[in-house]
């Protein structure tokens, strides 16, 4: 047995490091040398301390941890801190352990009559911690904004191995750095989540969706113009291709999902409204969905389908505005082929933001970057600054630098989520 | 102080009139809202990035600090000019670069006052939601320095929320892009976020991308009026407990709604311990119930009156109080500190009965308004600044009301900012590892500690 596994087994309990048939709780070729279950913060930080004075590599998940650069390292699991220890209904916030299920999170807090907005990354495996270390735009994102405006405080545990704590219940705080929602999104680069003060809202008092089946993309993208013009903003607002679309319900064309959430009269209105711009863009069949266990269904299936493109790697997401979405889609078929038969597109019509699954997405990339910058967008996260920086001559590097300075300061001997490079 | 040729490579930077030396032209910026001043060498203007880079470039060579600032309404002394430090005054960028309605995005530099965008927006049926009491006066850059709140941020966010990209010269002349014209274009690290609130201690703003919305379809204003204060906060939980997120819940106190009677004669019962505006927003057909479920609310928790504003000229009598309220204090005593603890919604009564013991204890007169929603309080501490006696007694007794805030699980700061007002608390607020990490932020933008020095952390 190694030091490190001796030390781990010491800090966790031998019960809670597994270093033979780790394979269920990793996603990836490359093999650690041990899957660790930490039980609390003083857990995780001590395995982030000895792992950081042998110069070891950490990565940590959910449920299963990415083992991009993880050969010989470390993983953290964090199933085993899944307690939401406080709801306080008066002020809207809860206290969950990073390693609570997302889903879970959602349903348990919903019980209580309180909503936490941010769609699971992974509906399966996304843990609170991984919603944070994501810190998605989601598709509901238009409404209820991105998830970094859920964390009101945390605690985390540096890479060097201390712990430090941060926020308040107060949703409103600019005491010193907003280190608070800027940690939202770093992927465990600068330290792993142990637990986390999440802000949640009152639960919907209605829901309802309304589905159509469209001839094409295009005509979704029309009726989701018209339907803004009338001031109408619906939580979601997703158009799927078909072979996405027919793993929800089966159509002949695009499937639209339109979620709206909110107060009785205007949910009940709105669905009409949303439904009459639908008919007028073509749909061949649209439907209310009152029902709640219909509803909940929907959504359900709507998740899985959401897992299923955000972990599919061969993909190109980018953004050109509400506005422009009807525009990217008529030139989009011109480099990745007729939309209708891909694999997989996904149309947000709110966030003016597209995802299309392509067998090259480094190439694609490079030209749905120059469609996107032509309509005012670009391709997301840090694939897109590269691009739109090389585009306008612009200097990326000071970009790389900033990030990479930041990291080096948290993380001098570059020890955690190795798969993540700038 | 600058020697001719610094002073004169400044001027060829800049042109002649964007260089201010002397000591009567710099005194106007060298204050800001705390009344403290600093002990700058020179202001100047630029009017485009490229003239930032260049003033940057050249304050590094010759190692000069830059102090940003946007109108200098900020209280938190974060504009204060360090020793020997340079202004950099952003109130000749104020350009509106483009509305993109469609989009939702407006680019702007960080000179434009915040009322001056929003009627231009408000032509559209647009407004950008964070609204500062002082957006009349303050710009965007400075709202994006403290990330600044207003009435509406209990529903809507506060500048953060609202902010898509920006362009940023880093202290190194690097000119950098964070974000985009959407939340989804970070470069992984979601930089516009630590920037945002930096109070221009990481890098100087240029360009800002704003999210703006379109006006909600209505709008429903309400005025509680209670007794106590502990009713009229009750209230509030109890709003928030039936579903409803108002857009606005601004609370006076007995004092203030006395200040403001005497001022502006606004209608409102002089013997009442508290009044609540109240305001919803959003679909039409939603309104009535809310407006409704509000009624029933403020009635049990005792409200003496309840009034719906029934026309504009109705909305606007209900505000005019909220309107005068700081200046109308002034009839009391010439000057206010003001203050923005901020507590858990549910701290909100023990934090009002803290500020009544301060006032007791000290012999203070304060008065307070609040965003009641946020549990964000402005106790005004009233006093004449030519008697030190009274002075002091402001010092002390703002720091007793920050010590009340951090006790009720609350912060120093809830929309002014740190600055170097209260530098002093970050260590009763915040751990000493937490301490250490927002340097390791700063170290990593501005190793060398020239932008802002000595605002939120000292290195
Ligand atoms: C009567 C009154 C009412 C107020 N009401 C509110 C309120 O309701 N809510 C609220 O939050 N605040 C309020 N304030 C405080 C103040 O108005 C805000 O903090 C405001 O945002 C400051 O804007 P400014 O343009 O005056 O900025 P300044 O005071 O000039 O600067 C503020 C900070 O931003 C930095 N800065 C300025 N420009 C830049 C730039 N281009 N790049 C980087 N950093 C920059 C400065 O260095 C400073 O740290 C009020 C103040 C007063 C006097």
């Amino acid at each position: 047995m190694s030091d490190i596994v001796a030390k781990l087994k010491g800090i966790v309990g031998e019960e809670y490091v597994v270093t033979a048939d780790m394979s269920q709780y990793l996603r990836g070729n490359e093999q650690p040398q041990a899957v660790v279950f930490p039980g609390s913060t003083e857990d995780v930080a001590g395995i982030v301390k000895a792992a950081y004075d042998a110069g070891i590599k950490v990565n940590v998940g959910g449920k299963v941890v990415d083992t991009k650069g993880l050969t010989g390292g470390i993983a953290i699991v964090m199933s085993r801190m899944n307690q939401i220890e406080e709801v306080d209904p008066e002020n809207l916030t809860c206290w969950v352990q990073a390693g609570m299920n997302h889903q879970e999170f959602v349903e348990k807090i919903l019980e209580k009559n309180l909503y936490f907005p941010p769609e699971p990354y992974a509906v399966s495996t996304s843990s609170i911690g991984g919603c944070f270390g994501i810190g998605d735009v989601d598709t509901k994102a238009f409404n209820y904004l991105p998830t970094r405006t859920y964390i009101l405080a945390y605690e985390s545990v540096l890479p060097t191995g201390e712990v430090y704590k941060i926020g308040t219940k107060c949703i409103k705080c600019v005491s010193g750095y907003d280190l608070i929602h800027f940690i939202t999104g770093t992927r465990a680069t600068l330290g792993i989540l142990t637990r986390v003060l999440v802000k949640l809202l009152p639960k919907p008092q209605a829901y309802r969706a309304v589905v159509a089946d469209m001839p094409s993309l295009g005509a979704a993208a029309q009726a989701f113009k018209a339907i803004q013009k009338r001031k109408i903003f619906p939580t979601r607002l997703n158009a799927l291709c078909k072979a996405l679309g027919n793993e929800i319900m089966e159509t002949k064309g695009v499937l639209v999902l339109v979620d709206l959430e909110g107060f009785p009269a205007s949910t009940a209105q709105n669905a009409l409204e949303v439904e009459a711009e639908l008919r007028i863009a073509g749909a061949t069949f649209s439907k209310i969905v009152e029902d709640k266990a219909e509803y909940d269904e929907l959504w359900a299936k709507w998740l899985k389908v959401r897992e299923k493109i955000n972990l599919q790697e061969n993909k190109v997401k980018f953004t050109v505005g509400p506005a422009k979405v009807p525009n990217a889609i008529a030139s989009l078929a011109g480099i990745v082929g007729n939309l209708e038969e891909n694999p997989g597109v996904l149309v947000e019509g709110l966030n003016g933001k597209l995802t299309v699954f392509t067998e090259n997405a480094e190439n694609d990339a490079v030209a749905i970057n120059k469609l996107a910058m032509s309509l005012g967008g670009n391709v997301c996260g840090l694939l897109g600054n590269k691009l739109k920086s090389k585009a306008y001559n612009e200097d990326h590097n000071e970009i790389i630098n900033v990030l990479n300075s930041i990291r080096s300061q948290f993380d001098p001997k570059g020890i955690m989520a190795p798969g993540i490079k700038f | 102080m600058l020697s001719q040729s610094q002073v004169n490579k400044l001027k060829s930077i800049l042109g002649d009139k964007d260089v201010i030396t002397s000591k009567i032209g710099m005194y106007a910026y060298g204050y800001d809202g705390t009344m403290l001043e600093g002990a700058h060498v020179a202001v100047v203007f630029p009017e485009s990035t490229q003239e930032v880079v260049e003033v940057v470039n050249f304050c590094r060579e010759q190692g000069i600090a830059l102090v940003p600032r946007g109108a200098g309404t900020n209280v938190s002394g974060g504009t204060l000019p360090s020793e020997g430090s340079i202004v950099i005054n952003f109130a000749r960028m104020n350009k509106v670069l483009e509305i993109d309605l469609e989009n939702y995005v407006a680019i702007v530099e960080p000179g434009v006052v915040n009322w001056d965008i929003q009627e231009i927006l408000a032509k559209y049926g647009y407004y950008y939601p964070p609204d500062p009491a002082s957006w009349k006066a303050s710009t965007i850059g400075g709202n994006l320095g403290e990330s600044s709140g207003g009435p509406k941020c209990f529903k809507y966010g506060v500048t953060r929320d609202f902010i898509y990209g920006l362009e940023v010269v880093l202290p190194n002349g690097k000119v950098i892009w964070v974000g985009g014209r959407d939340f989804s274009s970070e470069p992984m690290y979601d930089l516009t976020r630590i920037i945002v609130g930096s109070e221009g201690t990481l890098g100087f703003i240029t360009k800002a991308a704003l999210r703006i919305q379109p006006v909600p379809q209505a709008k429903r204003t309400m005025l509680g009026i209670f007794n106590t204060p502990e009713d009229c906060s009750q209230a509030v939980a109890d709003i928030v407990a039936a579903g409803i997120i108002p857009t606005t819940l601004e609370m006076m106190d007995n004092l203030i709604i006395n200040t403001t009677e005497d001022y502006a004669h606004a209608g409102n019962p002089r013997d009442a311990g508290a009044l609540i505006i109240i305001e919803v927003d959003g679909y039409a057909a939603d309104l009535d119930a809310q407006v409704e479920t509000i009624r029933k609310v403020c009635e049990k928790d005792n409200a003496k009156e309840f009034r719906i504003a029934k026309s504009a000229a109705e909305v606007d009598q209900i505000w005019l109080a909220r309107r005068v309220a700081f200046g109308s204090v002034a009839r009391v005593k010439p000057n206010y500190g003001i203050n923005d603890i901020t507590v858990p919604r549910s701290e909100f009564p023990k934090a009002i009965a803290g500020i009544e013991k301060v006032k007791k204890d000290f012999g203070a007169t304060i008065g307070i308004v609040a965003h009641a929603g946020d549990g964000n309080l402005h106790p005004l501490i009233l006093y004449d600044q030519r008697n030190k006696e009274e002075v002091d007694l402001l010092h002390k007794a703002e720091m007793v009301l920050c010590e009340l805030a951090l006790s009720l699980g609350g912060t120093v700061s809830g929309e002014h900012g740190i600055g170097i007002l209260k530098k002093a608390l970050m260590p009763k607020e915040f751990g000493e590892q937490t301490l250490n990490v927002f340097k390791k932020i700063k170290r990593a933008f501005d190793p060398q500690n020239k932008f802002n020095p000595g605002k939120i952390i000292d290195l």
